[in-house]
Order: structure tokens, then C-alpha cells, then sequence
């Protein structure tokens, strides 16, 4: 049910007229990737920045909170450029992507590290420094770096993996 | 003279490592991928405050200090990286114009450090609090923030006009 509903989604991204326009162009996709690998800088950066305060490896003078408010209009606003400008990259080979392991779990990642980070994360980061101890600190900065990690890894392999259009009708079959 | 440097280079028995091992390339790839989040990030976190648009209640000489050592740390693990990349395929990598071109801005990002040390970075106690930074301060930072766009998208782009193997 749900694959089937997936595999749906997947097809009518590879059709959709924004999927066709990039496919064709020459330009087009170099263009949009940028803007994923300009707002991959700016939310790793934003994130890396949040957890070294965590782990107490910079920016000790500064509160977390502080820090935190500081960098949120600039993780947020890059991480719906990530998402959007992803999306129009996934939609030129949606019905690939869907049978790519490296975009699955790179897709797992994302959507654990998003829910991470606008939870627990957040939670951490605005409280008063004192208030939870530095190990605990320190291991929701891990996690949250290893989630991330996860997205971009996903991210990387999935471009060196190549899904035989075979494989994929096998799964359409089924 | 350089033609015959690239043809050495890609002559060396490491060179014909990197090319024909499975997983050299992607590995090194990735650390340079990941590693220019961690550079990026910060760089526009720093271009940011030279404009007065984030950390303005921070000391301007207090962010530098804290940004510095990752960002040298980010930047010599990119040029590492980039250069084990090239080993891999020196003459291909040569022959597009994307590597020049990101080559000679990467230069241009180095010489506008080296302008801004030298000048209003050297002044820096003068504007430590000042709530709008000096023109000069903004410069550099817009000029950083472009190269390093145009920075990425070349080297984006070198991917694209390598021949492929």
C-alpha cells in the first residue's frame, strides 16, 4: 500500500513539468544544485556552530540559548532551500531515486534528523546552560552531528549507486 | 613546461592509485564535500557579522578568535583534499575551464583575507562594538560571499565538464 503510494508520488515527480524542464536543460540542474550545496553550507554550519557550543569546543562565552536564537532564522531558511531546491533535483529522476538505497536512507536520516532537531535538539540548546549537565550535553551534540552525517553520507552515495531501470520495473511489477 | 608537470603527475604510481581504486575517489570526495559544510557555514556565519547582520552584541575580535582555528582547520582539510582530487586526474581537471577559473577565485578569497588583515581587520579594537561595522568590513564580507559562490559553483562544475572515465 504505502510503496504503492510512494512509487505513485515518485512517478508523478518524474513527470511533473518542472521534472521534465530541468531533465532537458543542460544549465538547469547545475543551477538548482548550487543552490542545495550553498544552503548545505549554511545549515551545517549553523548546526556544527550549536553543537561545538554543546560539547563546549567554541563560543564557551556565549550562551547556548543566545547562540541558538541567533542561528535559527539561517537553519531555518537554508533548510527550506535544502528541501526545495532537493526536491526539484529529486523530481528529474524520481522513479530512479525510488529504488536508490542511498536516497532511502538518506531520506530516513533527513526526516530523524529534522524531527531531532526541532525537539530534543531545541530543547537542549534553549535551556539555561546550567540546567542540563555537559555529558548530557555532549551526547545529544553526537547524536545530532551522527544524524546529520547520515543525510549528507546518503546524500553522497546515492549519486555513485546506479539503479538499472530493470530493478525498478521489478518493483512496479510486484 | 606545465604540460609535461600534468603528464608526470598523472605518470606517478599514486596518481594511478587514486584513479583505479574503487573507493579512494568517493571517500576523498566525501571528506571535501562535508568538509566545505563545516568551512561554509562558518565563512558566512563570519560574513555575516563583518555585516552587523548576526552575533552584533559579540566582539568582533572575540568572533574572529573563535572562528579562525576551524576555519583554517576547514580550509586545510578542503585544499588536502582538493589537491589528492586533482592527483587523481591532473590533466583532465587542468583542461576545464571551471578549475582555472575556481583556481584564480580562490586566490582572489586569499588575497581579500590577506587586504582585510592588513587593513581594518588590523583596527579591529576601533570598531570591537560598533553597532554598524565600517564600510571596509563590509566589502570583504560581500566580496567573500560572492567568491565563495562562485567558488562552489565552479568546482560544481568541474564535475560536470570532466570527460567521463
Amino acid at each position: 500500500m504505502i510503496r504503492t503510494l510512494l512509487l505513485g508520488f515518485c512517478q508523478w515527480c518524474n513527470n511533473s513539468f518542472w521534472g521534465h524542464a530541468i531533465r532537458e536543460s543542460t544549465w538547469l540542474f547545475p543551477f538548482v544544485e548550487i543552490f542545495h550545496l550553498l544552503a548545505l553550507g549554511i545549515l551545517g554550519g549553523t548546526i556544527l556552530i550549536l553543537n561545538l557550543r554543546l560539547m563546549r569546543l567554541a563560543f564557551k562565552t556565549e550562551s547556548t540559548a543566545e547562540l541558538a536564537a541567533e542561528v535559527k532564522p539561517w537553519m531555518i531558511g537554508s533548510l527550506i532551500v535544502m528541501l526545495v531546491s532537493g526536491f526539484l533535483l529529486f523530481s528529474t529522476e524520481a522513479v530512479k531515486m525510488y529504488g536508490n538505497w542511498g536516497f532511502q536512507l538518506k531520506m530516513l536520516f533527513l526526516l530523524l534528523a529534522t524531527i531531532y532537531t526541532f525537539t530534543i535538539h531545541r530543547r537542549i540548546t534553549l535551556a539555561d546552560d546550567g540546567r542540563f549537565g555537559p555529558a548530557l550535553r555532549i551526547f545529544v551534540a553526537v547524536v545530532s552531528l551522527l544524524l546529520w552525517s547520515g543525510v549528507g553520507l546518503g546524500g553522497r552515495a546515492l549519486g555513485y549507486i546506479t539503479t538499472s531501470v530493470s530493478s525498478v520495473s521489478m518493483l512496479l511489477l510486484r | 613546461m606545465f604540460a609535461r608537470f600534468l603528464q608526470w603527475l598523472y605518470d606517478t604510481h599514486f596518481s594511478g592509485m587514486m584513479r583505479e581504486s574503487l573507493w579512494a575517489e568517493p571517500v576523498v570526495e566525501t571528506i571535501h564535500v562535508l568538509t566545505l559544510t563545516l568551512f561554509l557555514g562558518f565563512a558566512v556565519m563570519l560574513d555575516m557579522r563583518l555585516l552587523g547582520v548576526v552575533l552584533k552584541r559579540r566582539r568582533m575580535s572575540e568572533v574572529l578568535a573563535q572562528f579562525n582555528p576551524w576555519l583554517f582547520a576547514g580550509f586545510a582539510v578542503m585544499i588536502v583534499t582538493g589537491v589528492l582530487l586533482f592527483c587523481g586526474d591532473p590533466i583532465s581537471f587542468w583542461s576545464t575551464t571551471f578549475f582555472k577559473v575556481k583556481m584564480i577565485m580562490l586566490a582572489l578569497a586569499g588575497l581579500n583575507v590577506l587586504i582585510f588583515n592588513a587593513t581594518i581587520g588590523r583596527k579591529v579594537a576601533q570598531w570591537d562594538l560598533d553597532p554598524r561595522t565600517p564600510g571596509q568590513a563590509k566589502i570583504a564580507a560581500v566580496v567573500s560571499l560572492v567568491l565563495w559562490v562562485l567558488i562552489i559553483a565552479a568546482g560544481r562544475g568541474i564535475a560536470y565538464a570532466l570527460p567521463p572515465p
